[in-house]
């Protein structure tokens, strides 16, 4: 059979453009022309996704993963080369597209399921079940401007479940909404699926990708990295953040002064039921975690610091802390010294990143970062955010409060998802 | 039990689609190469989206009138204010010699000129407006321009019926003379749509068409036979009057109720002209950039 998402070569230039083209500034020149960058946001993509298969595209900010599904979607033609897809496509970028405030839930549904590509007789012999699925009962001949969000988003979602795509297209949005919505939608993307939709999902929540996609690919500057099951297409995305993270995470704000300072092995380690450190690549979430830094001074130094960082996947700064202000102690030239962090994971499941800096002692200048490591979170399914704040909940009752939860009680012991690397 | 029921609909929905689809396969709905649609292209996305057009110009219309307090109302009164006002300011302050009728030469006029200057305001930024829309979804980008078109016909009709109501009462008796405003719809429409199509496409890119077309529109007035008659005019005014593709339409409005000032043919034929020529600009505009006009919204 053939494939349901085809493309040949394709790649595609934005214009980007300083100032704002005007009519009259042009025709009349004031300006030499409307100055402009040229940029390539996705280059020589072949691709090939089959009828029926879940498809992840993951990168790295601006590496190009909203415009292939722009393309996808055919909301934008490719500049070079051919983009073919088999079917109705529903980008789920389109939950609620074409909603107006002022007009009835019911009126919206007609509107925004015929933008979906639904002849008027489809949505008609729909709209019962449409109704159904996003719970909004009598409100359907409301005006939307009354809705709740929840209302609002699972009345947008409904539509675009119900255009029975062939090929659906999910972003982000999905990240957005309470957690059972979350769950509802995989839910619905599961079944769409098993009836034979193709599913492509460009998300930064690499865990979703690695629940719901059979193959992955990675996008780095536009152009095709690796192409293989989530795993593998994870793990190559580590070494993009890795080989790039030396510039970012460089900046510090501070000028960097090489040749005093060399990070040599920076690890992340974990107890077992015994109370050995190990290193590892897996934590349970709400245990103690070592980091472990080498380091050699090249020049004598009085003292110095050392500051990590913690970024979650999509790059975002999760925690920073440093020695600044506790003095370190002295390093002679050609000395080797270690540094010991110990901090308690409270974060929630998911991939995250440590990195290394090394300071002057004066703040005025970095000495040395190493590349980051990453380390997977695991445990707390069901914390959402930045941080695990490990809420312990209980309900009052007459004769005082009966515990519901309290993760800070199971947390500690150490699961057998530990291993060593 | 509570979970099973949106499974069971989705499934019933799902069976009812495969009793839709039959057997045949799916059609490719998305088959690009390079960035240029093409009219043939342009012209198959049109026609497989054509109830689209319908919908989105019953929903503008819904926001436009129906949710708005008196909002029919508004849509005669204003009209009719605007050219009374018109009317009593020019006959009574500025003298403006017309044989007869004036008022209703003013309401003539000005049911054509205000559904132009409607749908082109409207029109000219539709496709901005709407990046709500088109920049998270595909479906041919000229059918907002159109919409705009198409809803404007309501205001003018509303006015047309005013108009007719209005004429005996103001002294005009209307007669045959009425099958000008078949000719007179058409040729509006036509002109009209020409120049949404190409300032829709153009504000896409040239950001400040919106202020372009709004200066314009206060001055075209001006040249549009819809406060004076041409008659009255010589010189350089004269010339612009005459190839101004709206003189055409204004006129077949006027010979509908108080009777034509120029030749029909000749201001007719202008018209048509620049129609044909706008047209043909919108669609060429439309048809090379209707996949990229995402990109810069
Ligand atoms: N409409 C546009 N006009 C100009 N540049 C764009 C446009 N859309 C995206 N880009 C640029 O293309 C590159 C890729 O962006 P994008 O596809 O959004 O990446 P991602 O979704 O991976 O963050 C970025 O450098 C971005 O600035």
């Amino acid at each position: 059979m053939s494939a349901a998402i085809e493309l040949r070569g394709v790649s595609k230039q934005f214009t980007k453009y300083v100032d704002t083209p005007m009519l009259l500034t042009s025709m009349l020149r004031f300006r030499p022309g409307t100055r402009r960058d040229r940029i390539w946001a996705v280059q020589d993509l072949d691709l090939d996704v089959a009828p029926g298969e879940s498809f992840g595209v993951i990168g790295r900010n601006g590496s190009g993963k909203s415009t292939l599904m722009t393309l996808m979607a055919g909301i934008t033609a490719p500049s070079r080369g051919s983009v073919r897809v088999r079917g109705r496509v529903a980008p789920l970028i389109a939950v609620g597209v074409g909603f107006h405030r002022e007009l009835t839930g019911r009126e919206n549904v007609y509107v925004n399921g015929s933008i979906l590509g639904l002849s008027r007789r489809q949505i008609d012999r729909r709209l019962e079940s449409i109704v159904d699925f996003a719970e909004v009962g009598s409100f359907i001949d409301t005006p939307v401007k009354f809705y709740s969000s929840g209302m609002f988003v699972r009345l947008g979602f409904a539509v675009a479940i119900h255009a029975e795509p062939e090929v659906l297209i999910v972003d982000e949005v999905l990240a957005v909404g309470d957690m059972a919505f979350q769950v509802k939608c995989y839910d619905r993307m599961k079944e769409l699926r098993s009836s034979g939709a193709t599913v492509v999902m460009v998300s930064h929540a690499l865990g979703a990708v690695r629940r719901m996609c059979e193959r992955v690919l990675l996008l780095d500057r536009g152009r095709p990295v690796a192409v293989g099951t989530a795993e593998e297409a994870i793990a190559a995305y580590h070494d993009v953040l890795s080989a790039s993270r030396e510039i970012t995470v460089g900046e510090s704000g501070l000028r960097h002064e090489p040749d005093v300072v060399k990070i040599g092995a920076v690890e992340v380690l974990a107890a077992d039921e015994r109370g050995c450190w190990w290193r590892t690549g897996h934590v349970e979430a709400g245990t103690q975690v070592r980091l472990r830094v080498e380091g050699t001074a090249v020049t004598d130094l009085d003292d110095l610091v050392v500051a990590l960082t913690v970024l979650g996947a999509d790059g975002s700064v999760v925690y920073a802390d440093s020695t600044a202000g506790h003095p370190f102690g002295a390093v002679g030239a050609g000395e080797c010294f270690t540094a010991l962090g110990s901090f308690c994971c409270r974060l929630p499941t998911g991939t995250y990143e440590v990195a290394v800096r090394v300071d002057r002692a004066d703040l005025r200048t970095t000495l040395a970062f190493a590349a980051p490591v990453s380390f997977f979170v695991t445990g707390r399914n069901t914390v959402a955010g930045l941080a695990d704040l490990e809420t312990a909940f209980a309900r009052e009752e007459s004769g005082g409060t009966a515990v519901v939860h309290d993760p800070s009680s199971t947390a500690g012991v150490a699961s057998g998802s530990l291993y060593l690397s | 039990m509570g979970r099973l029921r949106p499974l069971r609909t989705l499934m019933t929905a799902l069976t009812s689609e495969l009793g839709e689809r039959g057997a045949s396969p799916p059609p490719l709905s998305v088959d690009l190469h390079g960035s240029a649609t093409g009219p043939g292209g342009l012209a198959r996305a049109v026609w497989a989206h054509r109830e689209l057009l319908g919908i989105l110009a019953r929903k503008e219309f819904h926001v436009r009138y129906r949710r708005a307090t008196f909002g029919v109302l508004w849509a005669v009164a204003l009209p009719v204010l605007q050219s009374l006002v018109l009317a009593v300011v020019f006959s009574k302050v500025a003298h403006i010699r017309h044989a007869s009728h004036y008022p209703v030469f003013v309401l003539s006029g000005m049911a054509a000129w205000l559904y132009f200057a409607m749908a082109l305001a409207g029109g000219s930024t539709s496709i901005v407006d709407g990046s709500d829309l088109s920049s998270r979804v595909y479906f041919p980008r000229i059918l907002l321009p159109l919409v705009q078109v198409a809803t404007n016909l309501y205001g003018l009709l509303v006015t047309v019926g005013v108009l007719v109501a209005l004429s005996p009462v103001l002294g005009v008796g209307l007669g045959s003379g009425l099958v000008y405003l078949v000719p007179g719809v058409v040729v509006l429409v036509l002109v009209t749509a020409g120049f949404v199509l190409v300032a829709s496409a153009l504000h896409v890119y040239f950001r400040d068409i919106r202020y372009v077309v709004s200066a314009a529109l206060m001055m075209w007035m001006y040249v549009t036979p819809v406060i004076y008659p041409p008659a009255d005019t010589h010189g350089p005014l004269r010339a612009a009057i005459l190839a101004n593709p709206l003189t055409g339409v204004v006129e077949l409005f006027h010979a509908s109720t108080v009777g034509a000032t120029v030749s029909l043919a000749a201001a007719v034929s202008v018209s048509l002209a620049w129609a044909a020529v706008l047209l043909v600009a919108g669609v060429s505009l439309h048809s090379r950039f209707d996949r990229v006009f995402a990109d810069l919204l």
